[in-house]
């Protein structure tokens, strides 16, 4: 199922679903809901913005998808893979395949802008492999990084501080080291809360002409419902833990 | 009256300090100890350290388990612990290198624990995200996270065990305390005060040296040669472990005999006089010398002298401070008293020094604005907000003293220290073992019901 080719295919069983949540419900306390029966259905390479105000529950949402949040009842399937109940090693295989970017700051301040990058393979990788990169990174993996620092535009700071780049280029370390992850499914949480107008757009537009291109299925949460129209497939909109209108995908429906 | 003029005369016999090159020339040694035990102790300390701080940061199974031991460890007095390893691995530098490695290690285990556990966790989470291993996760995302952080503890570590390592010099783990003892046992003062200045000499030079190395956390590294080979110097006492567990053999099960049992109310009543006694008197001494070396408060003329004696109050370990008593007034809990209160009245006096000079001028300001005199404006303004800081400090100190006062029992100041000391010099084993047991009870409950008190007081500045 997990095979670094099958997954960009349809599976055997003929869905063209890569994410498939049902009915979940998420609450930190007993009273407390976050998320109460949402429903979402993405297809293959298919480009989801969700639109919602702070609160809504859009990072507990993504959360739940990657494990972090437990859910309380309901289903989510990433590429057929029931991922409620998963721990441990099965767990960290899902999330191996899921990038993330989101609107925090994320990297290593500490570390130098490969290393950050190649951050992404640590799911394939030994704690051994891991070690000798820190302080022997071999050729090939030097170019890997390279490659995906060129992807987003940023080759020339391959080892540069991380603590030295600015705010965009930080988004863009952080999208080069979900491509370093080659990911099936790529959640993209507010990842331009922090950036002024213009770089948003040309982070969105980085964002979603690399998940064409790789035909990764994106999943990203956003404040702005002109970029969401502009550069997604299918606009869903959460309020206040529950998915407003229609969440049937129109792009299935479409027979893309 | 009659005792202070003994003190008095006592203090006579100090000075002139002995002094000849040839005893310099003799000092290196135990000296060269000192710093050996240290740097050995950390050495290892730094490695199982890093070891389990990073096994309980990283979230890997059982760590909980070993962050309660690391704390339960902790609890326990570094003397104490020398003690009970010179009867291991017997008297010399080796006891006292393996009482700072067990020491070091538990504190440095948790303070790196600590460190991890508080890390960024947004970085933390992403490489989490990543499917990474745990350790992956730590490599990747904590060290790099902290390493800033454990260079400079690391390095903050090492200035406190060389403090250290001459307290457990003291009760024969080598270096300048085993020589402190022997000239008080000597009534050889004059060279016990050469070895005092010698003492707080080392303790300046570790200081300075620390304040340069500062910006430089890197140069802990030197630290890894002189520990590996102090740690090579002393391998044959370590090597005799089956020696050494035969030992500890015969201590357990812990035991104590009916009489030390009928004792045990007095002893805790003496080793807990010891402490409040030490502390009160150093809270009286400390408050007028606190404001006087306040820089905001005092001129310069009055507060630069008296930051030097409150510096020089604190450089004598409380041990030391109840060596010197001892002999002056006698053994029993007065010497102990007063031996944690000069200590206690340096350390604090500074951190009421720093509390006054931290109070915000805004309010104090706006009360001197209303014509009020400055007896009101002391009263309304800086009285209270100076008041939960110096609590706070207080009730640090007197945590610290139950500590201190378990350990000057050691030199005869009374209290479960002394009937420590007594069962170790009569070979009573198992008795030994029961007070240490005792020892580390009593820094437990005092700790978890001062976090308690802590907690209670914020609840109450919350609520205000």
């Amino acid at each position: 199922m997990w095979g670094r080719q099958s997954c960009l295919q349809p599976p055997s069983g003929g869905s063209l679903c890569m994410l498939e949540i049902r009915d979940l419900n998420v609450r930190y306390d007993k009273r407390n809901h976050v998320l109460k029966g949402v429903s979402l259905t993405v297809g293959q390479s298919e480009r989801v913005a969700i639109l919602g105000s702070s609160g809504a529950g859009k990072t507990t949402l993504f959360h739940a998808i990657n494990g972090f949040a437990k859910a309380d009842s309901g289903s989510i399937q990433v590429n057929g893979v029931e991922v409620t109940q998963l721990a441990g090693r099965a767990l960290r295989r899902v999330r191996s395949h899921i990038g993330v970017v989101s609107q925090r700051h994320d990297l290593v301040d500490s570390l130098a802008v490969y290393q950050n990058v190649m951050a992404g393979a640590l799911g394939r990788w030994s704690a051994w492999r891991a070690l000798r990169f820190l302080f022997w990174p071999a050729k090939e993996e030097m170019e890997e990084a390279a490659a995906a620092l060129r992807r987003v535009g940023l080759e020339h700071k391959l080892r540069a501080r991380t603590s030295g780049i600015s705010g965009g280029e930080h988004q863009r370390v952080a999208i080069a080291r979900a491509l370093v992850q080659q990911p099936v499914l790529l959640l993209a949480d507010e990842p331009v809360a922090s950036l002024d107008p213009k770089l948003s757009e040309q982070i969105l537009a980085l964002l979603c002409g690399l998940a064409a291109e790789s035909r990764v299925t994106l999943l990203c949460s956003l404040h702005q419902p002109h970029l969401a129209e502009r550069y997604f497939d299918r606009i869903v909109e959460l309020q206040d833990g529950r998915i407003a209108g229609g969440a049937v995908s129109t792009f299935l429906q479409q027979g893309i | 009256m009659e005792t202070l003029l003994r003190i008095f005369h006592l203090i006579a016999l100090f000075f002139p300090p002995y002094w000849s090159l040839h005893y310099f020339n003799a000092l290196l040694v135990p000296i060269g100890q000192t710093i050996e035990m240290a740097a050995g102790g950390i050495f290892v300390a730094l490695i199982v350290g890093m070891l389990t701080g990073i096994w309980v940061g990283a979230g890997l199974p059982g760590g909980r388990w070993i962050y309660r031991l690391l704390s339960a460890f902790r609890s326990i007095p570094d003397l104490t612990l020398a003690i009970f390893c010179v009867v291991v691995v017997g008297i010399g530098p080796a006891a006292g290198m393996l009482a700072l490695a067990i020491f070091y290690s538990a504190a440095i285990g948790k303070i790196f624990a600590d460190l991890f556990l508080s890390a960024d966790r947004n970085p933390v989470d992403a490489l989490r995200a990543t499917g990474a291993t745990r350790l992956s996760v730590a490599l990747f995302g904590l060290l790099p996270l902290r390493m800033q952080d454990i260079l400079s503890y690391g390095f903050y570590e090492f200035e406190s065990a060389v403090r250290a390592s001459v307290i457990v010099g003291a009760v024969g783990g080598g270096g300048i305390g085993t020589e402190l003892v022997g000239t008080i046992n000597a009534l050889d003062y004059r060279r016990t005060s050469t070895l005092i200045l010698v003492l707080i000499l080392v303790i300046a030079l570790i200081d300075k040296l620390s304040h340069i190395l500062k910006n430089k956390p890197i140069a802990i590294g030197i630290l890894l040669p002189l520990g590996l080979a102090a740690f090579w110097a002393n391998r044959p006492a370590m090597l005799a472990i089956p020696h050494a567990l035969t030992t500890f053999g015969k201590m357990l099960p812990p035991q104590l005999p009916a009489d030390a049992i009928r004792a045990l109310p007095g002893l805790f009543g003496e080793t807990f006089e010891i402490a409040v006694g030490g502390t009160f008197f150093a809270m009286l001494a400390a408050l007028p010398l606190g404001l006087l070396a306040s820089r905001n408060l005092s001129p310069a003329f009055v507060s630069i002298p008296v930051r030097r004696f409150l510096e020089a109050l604190r450089a004598i370990p409380e041990i030391v401070w109840g060596l010197i008593l001892v002999s002056a007034i006698g053994i029993g809990p007065r010497a102990g008293v007063m031996a944690l209160a000069f200590h206690a009245t340096g350390a604090l006096g500074r951190l009421y020094a720093e509390s006054f000079e931290n109070i915000p001028t805004a309010p104090v300001r706006a009360i001197a604005a209303t014509g009020a005199p400055r007896l009101a404006v002391a009263g309304f303004a800086f009285v209270p907000l100076a008041l939960a800081p110096v609590a706070v400090h207080t009730l640090f100190r007197l945590e610290w003293n139950v500590r201190a006062a378990t350990i000057v029992g050691v030199i005869g100041a009374g209290g479960i220290g002394q009937a420590l000391f007594n069962a170790q010099q009569l070979f009573f084993y198992r008795q030994m073992m029961a007070y240490v047991v005792l020892t580390w009870l009593i820094v437990v409950a005092v700790d978890q019901a001062s976090a308690l008190l802590r907690g209670k007081l914020n609840l109450m500045e919350a609520k205000a």
